[in-house]
């Protein structure tokens, strides 16, 4: 019964602030999400085949599907979903089979204000169903992007960094291969050197097993270019570890950061950055630079609501500015979403 | 212990099989010849069937429990899912049947030596050319756990049945995942294997069904036959 109280009590909080409620189709099909996102997220997913060989799943996560309806039904201008419902994915360990979701998205806005409304609502929402204050914590993932873009590293390592932030046990083997240096063996550049003199006189546009000669050529003189001899590792490891510890009230923030750039002579751009400034209601918001490091499609501004004397995460979210596309969107179309935790939630 | 019969698996075919049976001829265990049949018995044994299989068949007879005890490839167990896995009993590595399970890339890829460069590849694949890295293999989940692992999540795992090593020159994947034991194979068919990119170390198996571990009548024959493999 409280589960069913606290669903229809948030429902209708968001619904007062113009959000719709909305119900997803049950099944989609799988080759939108396994086209798109790789085998890691097709794991998870429950499949199935119908009599045609087509491919379809449960669907897996709520904000997807709002993604999907959006770019079915809506198409255009802003729209502000929000849901109740159960998403499917297979288990691993003790991990339940159906997930309750509830949460809400603005899709088609890249405004600061959306960023404020989203959160602002989640935790006011939060805070007059249960009567319990939270702690909110805030980051933006394009931070660590530009701190990386900073630092004197080939820029295969700068890439490999950010698209594996979002994974923090492997983020750490990465660290750790950054500061042994067991990225690249000399004597097989060596080696193949002779091959890559032998291949500069074919026909550059044939194709080996879907690359072309052309381009197989480049990335090995870009590596040659970029030894990994002069990248002082263990330096670089250290600070990206400093900058994961950063986590400050946000009014402190901004002075806590210049001070980290000062200290390590790098430039972190953060004037162009509003996280500072936003209107953020409750005055428990912390900044913390390892926020919004569990899901991949997270592109800018993340938060994470917390109960404030248990330390239990009760919603999380951030901007999704690029998933629109990933899902088939023809065009760039922003969106902001958060879903709060419902196990956690009941356990208050 | 009457009327219990012992099912023994043993591969059909190929070297598997001939190494299968000269070791247990070894243990002084001697299977009567069958020149066609897929059934036959141990001479001068308890009651007992012997069948003969193919490996992957043997590690689903062992899970549902109509088989009692049999070899396969170390390999094949381990692709298992966890449902099938949990039901069977490394009894014993065998010391034959040595072969690693490996990624394997065109040799000409010269830029790609580690399967860091494979995961930077990965995301070139698909930003621009076809979509996803299109990996061959006829392991579907030791793939899918190695390579997420390392960090590489993008890719499209294509099921291959046989003749994996020209899937990447018959456009039907840019590199393959395989099993080999010299590597001659890989190298004749201009693949080369990436410095980190072994997955696993295989041999054959002698394994044995849980469910018949736990059978009390089952239980002595059963040792009996381990106990008789050195």
């Amino acid at each position: 019964m409280k589960s069913k109280k606290y669903s229809e009590n948030l429902l209708k909080l968001f619904k007062n602030k113009g959000f719709k409620v909305k119900n997803f189709d049950n099944i989609i099909e799988s080759k939108i999400i396994i086209e798109r996102s790789g085998e890691l997220f097709k794991k998870s997913l429950l499949s199935f085949e119908d009599e045609d060989g087509k491919n379809f799943s449960l669907r897996p996560d709520l904000t997807i599907s709002a993604c999907l309806d959006y770019i079915k039904n809506i198409k255009r201008g802003e729209y502000k979903y929000t849901y109740f419902d159960q998403a499917y994915r297979r288990t691993f360990g003790a991990e339940s089979l159906v997930r309750n979701q509830l949460g809400c998205e603005i899709i088609g806005s890249n405004s600061k204000k959306s960023e404020i409304e989203i959160i602002n609502l989640i935790d006011s929402s939060l805070t007059k169903i249960t009567g319990n204050k939270n702690i909110i914590k805030l980051n933006n993932l394009n931070l660590f992007n530009i701190l990386v873009d900073s630092l004197k590293l080939p820029t295969r390592w700068k890439l490999r960094l950010k698209r594996h932030f979002w994974r923090p046990e492997y983020f750490k083997d990465l660290l750790l291969r950054l500061e042994t240096g067991s990225d690249l063996e000399k004597n097989v550049f060596e080696l193949d050197k002779k091959s890559f003199l032998k291949m500069k006189k074919l026909n550059k546009d044939q194709k080996i097993a879907g690359r072309k000669i052309s381009q197989i050529l480049k990335r090995f003189e870009k590596k040659i270019s970029e030894p990994r001899s002069n990248i002082d590792g263990k330096k670089i490891s250290k600070i990206l570890k400093e900058y994961l510890r950063i986590e400050c009230k946000l009014k402190d923030a901004k002075q806590i950061l210049n001070k980290f750039e000062i200290k390590h002579k790098l430039n972190l751009k953060l004037e162009n950055f509003n996280l500072f400034k936003l209107n953020i209601k409750n005055r428990e918001t912390i900044f913390s630079t390892n926020t919004g490091r569990s899901v991949e499609y997270y592109t800018g501004l993340v938060f994470e609501i917390y109960k404030k004397s248990k330390k239990l995460n009760l919603a999380s979210g951030g901007r999704y500015d690029n998933l629109m596309q990933i899902l088939g969107a023809k065009r760039k179309i922003p969106a902001i979403g958060g879903a709060i935790n419902y196990d956690n939630l009941l356990k208050i | 212990m009457k009327n219990q019969i012992l099912k023994i698996g043993i591969p059909s075919k190929g070297r598997l099989k001939d190494k299968s049976l000269s070791t247990l001829k070894r243990n002084q265990i001697n299977i009567k010849s069958t020149k066609r049949s897929y059934i036959s018995e141990i001479k001068n044994f308890k009651k007992n069937e012997v069948v003969f299989s193919h490996p992957r068949e043997i590690i689903e007879r062992l899970a549902d429990g109509s088989l009692d005890v049999g070899i396969s490839g170390f390999d094949l167990f381990n692709e298992s899912l966890p449902g099938i896995k949990k039901n069977i009993q490394i009894y014993k590595r065998l010391d034959f049947g040595f072969a690693d399970l490996v990624v394997a890339i065109p040799k000409d890829w010269i830029d790609v030596q580690t399967i860091a460069d494979l995961e930077e590849i990965s995301f070139n694949f698909k930003d621009k050319i076809t979509g996803k890295l299109r990996i061959a293999t006829k392991y579907p989940n030791l793939t899918n756990d190695f390579l997420i692992s390392k960090g590489v999540t993008q890719y499209k795992i294509v099921n291959s049945l046989g003749a994996t090593e020209i899937y990447p020159f018959t456009n039907q994947s840019e590199i393959i995942t395989d099993i080999t034991s010299t590597g001659a194979t890989l190298k004749a068919n201009k693949l080369r294997i990436l410095k980190d990119g072994f997955i696993l170390k295989s041999s054959a198996c002698l394994l044995v069904s849980r469910k018949s571990l736990k059978n009390k009548k089952k239980k002595d024959i059963l040792k009996y036959f381990l106990n008789k493999i050195s």
